[in-house]
């Protein structure tokens, strides 16, 4: 066979390749023409609004709210998310058997369905479970989807137990990369196990921890049924996101073309989050001489 | 023809890719553009309602009806709830699918529907009058006419919204029936505070939440108790009564006051006697029969319209209804839409298929005789429960038909109820709050 031949290239490529035009980018540019329209998809007749989708977006409390949530979300998930599959993947890793085992315990919430996961967390919360019954009796009465931030870390919580394992499957494969001779060679010069973390593990399990991060920032972006089912973006637009606002303004309120504006106003937001962050975490990198 | 060879694989990778998205849908085009198979049958697609006693109900009318009439097919299946059946059918409309004709379509959805044109007047298509002869429904269709005159859905069932109260727990109190008006239901909370401090009034998560289609089943059912049921929004204005929507919200907020209300999410509170009060549709009704045996009508619970503002007659008390019913859209062909009034009006043609819509969902046929025709006093002596919602289908008042229903009810809770409700407004304010938001929207 040919190695150079481009076209085996492009034969192999070709399926994936037509998936993607015909579902990605063929609706990313119907959304665009959407986004300056006033149709919603049923109707013969719509009109050209020009920018007025976006101007009233920006202006409303939903889309603003959808903002800032996402970077709650992000303060909650995201440490949250790190330092479980962390703390999963050093603790698999120093498993004499049976390794994988526990890592497909571990991945399976990412496999379970968000709608019985929250169904099981919102009977879980409920005011006369047992675990709101037992607070209660000690003095503590909590509403947890009610309150907003109670209601954020809710979501927050749920989301980082769905992604722990998979996160954890990327971390692992990142120790195990790491020279067990490095380890040996330190043990040699007296490291402290906590030394060995911070000095050795980290820094060489970096282009994972990289990888791990840009995700979990990736994945706040994207939170949807578990909002959907557990707070339905409340209380008060504590937990409203891009992907709940959209949904609600196109499917609820039948404002395809706005919706379009809100998705393309949140694909903004997303590129421009990722890129700084993403900025940041090699410059995070580089000044520690990691890569 | 080597070079080719590549080219042609893709292409037929593709091919299959793209087959295999195929959702195998759109009978109009599958059956031909007047809906005609090749055998010259008539195909309508009957989306019924994503509940198996509905579903199976009308899967046995088109199968007795097909029997008949061997120049019609219909296929039921149920609309998909992805993620809600309002965003599929909405889905379908786009992208060419929708059926000949659905079921659990309520006034709201449909107004908006109507709005893009994709409903057909039902009293253009022949057929549409003896169906409301036939099935006595003259007054229940009646509320049911579009601010543009015309009549895009048929109701199938009308469910008076009902109260339940826990009259063991009232017994208890020294009640022998249930409190009518405001004052006395204040009262009762008082009582209820008094010998059970961990129990309330009204447990229900849904008062904080500002979801639309919430209010129908706190807002609404108060409110048109205590207006004699105003119609809030007509057409493009703002009709809202102000003293009765002030009252309801206050009625609200003196119950918060009193500790009687727990906006948290809780589990079967008024099964598990956490709350002695809770709206209550028929279809709980099949749920209690499973998971609730000893939930008796007469014996620990009883049902009761809601409660007025002191002065008012309680006698005179209107409720909110749900009811959902039947569209045709207007993307079927003229043979469709033909093909599928004749099928509603054989259903209705005989009361008997009511009745056995009755017994199987539980849900009250929307007909002005379902407390009188003999037909239903079988199922009415049997479960002595659905009786006080077939006595008030007649006074209960159908949701609004303004296509933006949904961000009009949706500001009820965000600037009044929801925050009343947690004590961060007072209900004159609200009422000011919410009536400046719903007037902007409608201009």
């Amino acid at each position: 066979m040919n190695q150079n031949n481009p076209r085996l290239g492009w034969l192999f490529t070709s399926p994936y390749l037509i998936y993607s035009l015909v579902f990605f980018l063929g609706p990313l540019i119907w959304s665009f023409y959407l986004a300056f329209t006033n149709w919603d998809l049923i109707a013969p007749t719509y009109e050209f609004v020009g920018f007025d989708n976006f101007l009233k977006a920006l202006k409303s409390p939903g889309v603003q709210s959808a903002f800032w949530v996402t970077y709650k979300f992000m303060i909650v998930f995201v440490p949250l998310v790190i330092v479980m599959s962390m703390a999963v993947a050093v603790l698999v890793h120093g498993l004499p058997k049976f390794r994988s085992v526990f890592l497909i315990g571990f991945f399976l919430p990412y496999l379970s369905s968000g709608v019985v996961s929250s169904l099981i967390v919102k009977g879980f919360l409920s005011y006369n479970s047992p675990l709101n019954e037992t607070l209660r009796r000690l003095g503590v009465d909590i509403n947890w989807l009610g309150s907003p931030w109670a209601a954020l870390l809710v979501v927050g919580a749920i989301m980082a137990w769905k992604f722990t394992g998979y996160y954890a499957l990327i971390l692992t494969s990142g120790l195990a990369g790491i020279d067990k001779e490095v380890y040996e060679a330190a043990a040699i010069d007296g490291v402290s196990n906590r030394q060995r973390f911070w000095k050795i593990t980290l820094p060489l399990m970096y282009p994972a921890i990289y990888t791990t991060l840009i995700l979990a920032f990736g994945v706040t972006f994207g939170i949807f049924t578990e909002v959907y089912q557990l707070t339905g973006g409340g209380p008060n637009y504590a937990t409203n996101t891009w992907q709940m606002e959209i949904f609600s303004q196109a499917f609820k309120n039948l404002q395809a073309g706005y919706a379009s504006a809100i998705a393309l106003l949140a694909s903004l937001a997303t590129f421009i989050s990722i890129f700084i962050i993403r900025k940041l975490l090699e410059v995070w990198g580089k000044r520690n001489g990691w890569v | 023809m080597k070079k080719r060879y590549p080219v042609l694989l893709a292409l037929s990778l593709a091919i299959t890719l793209l087959s295999a998205c195929s959702t195998g849908q759109g009978a109009k085009s599958a059956a031909g553009d007047d809906g005609k198979g090749a055998s010259g049958k008539v195909t309508i697609e009957f989306w019924a309602a994503p509940n198996p006693t509905q579903q199976a109900f009308w899967q046995e009318m088109a199968k007795a009806y097909e029997a008949e009439n061997g120049n019609v097919k219909i296929n039921v299946s149920a609309i998909k709830e992805s993620p809600s059946s309002e965003a599929s059918i909405q889905a379908a409309i786009a992208g060419g699918s929708a059926p000949t004709i659905s079921e659990n379509i309520n006034r709201g959805f449909a107004a908006q529907l109507a709005n893009s044109k994709a409903l057909v007047p039902l009293e253009t298509l022949p057929g549409y009058d003896e169906v409301l002869s036939s099935r006595h429904m003259k007054d229940t269709i009646e509320p049911w006419k579009f601010a543009d005159g015309h009549q895009y859905v048929l109701p199938i069932y009308s469910n008076a919204m009902l109260f339940g109260w826990r009259s063991d727990i009232l017994q208890e109190l020294g009640y022998a029936e249930p409190p009518k008006t405001y004052s006395e239901v204040l009262e009762l909370t008082g009582k209820l505070k008094a010998k059970y401090p961990d129990k309330y009034l009204w447990a229900k998560a849904d008062l904080a939440d500002p979801t639309a289609w919430k209010r129908w089943f706190d807002f609404f059912m108060l409110y048109n108790a205590a207006s004699g049921g105003n119609k809030f929004v007509e057409g493009s204005s703002f009709i809202g009564d102000e003293k009765a929507g002030v009252a309801t919200l206050q009625f609200l907020d003196d119950l918060r006051q009193a500790k009687g209300l727990l906006a948290q999410n809780v589990t079967d509170p008024f099964e598990t006697g956490v709350s002695v009060f809770t709206d209550l549709g028929p279809w709980t009704f099949t749920n209690w029969a499973e998971k609730f045996p000893e939930m008796k009508y007469g014996e620990n619970f009883t049902l009761s319209m809601p409660p007025v503002p002191d002065g008012l007659d309680p006698g005179a008390s209107k409720t909110f209804a749900d009811t959902k019913g039947l569209v045709i859209y207007a993307s079927a062909s003229k043979e469709q839409q033909e093909a599928a009034m004749n099928f509603i009006k054989w259903v209705y043609s005989s009361p008997e298929n009511d009745a056995k819509w009755f017994e199987q969902t539980k849900l009250p046929p929307a007909r002005d005789d379902l407390s009188t025709n003999e037909s239903f006093k079988a199922i009415l002596d049997a479960s002595p429960e659905l009786k006080p919602y077939a006595e008030n289908v007649p006074n209960a008042v159908p949701p609004m038909d303004n296509p933006k229903f949904n961000e009009l009810q949706t500001f009820i809770g965000q600037e009044a109820l929801n925050k009343v409700v947690r004590g961060e407004i007072d209900p004159q304010t609200g009422w000011s709050n919410l009536k400046k938001a719903i007037e902007g929207e409608l201009q």
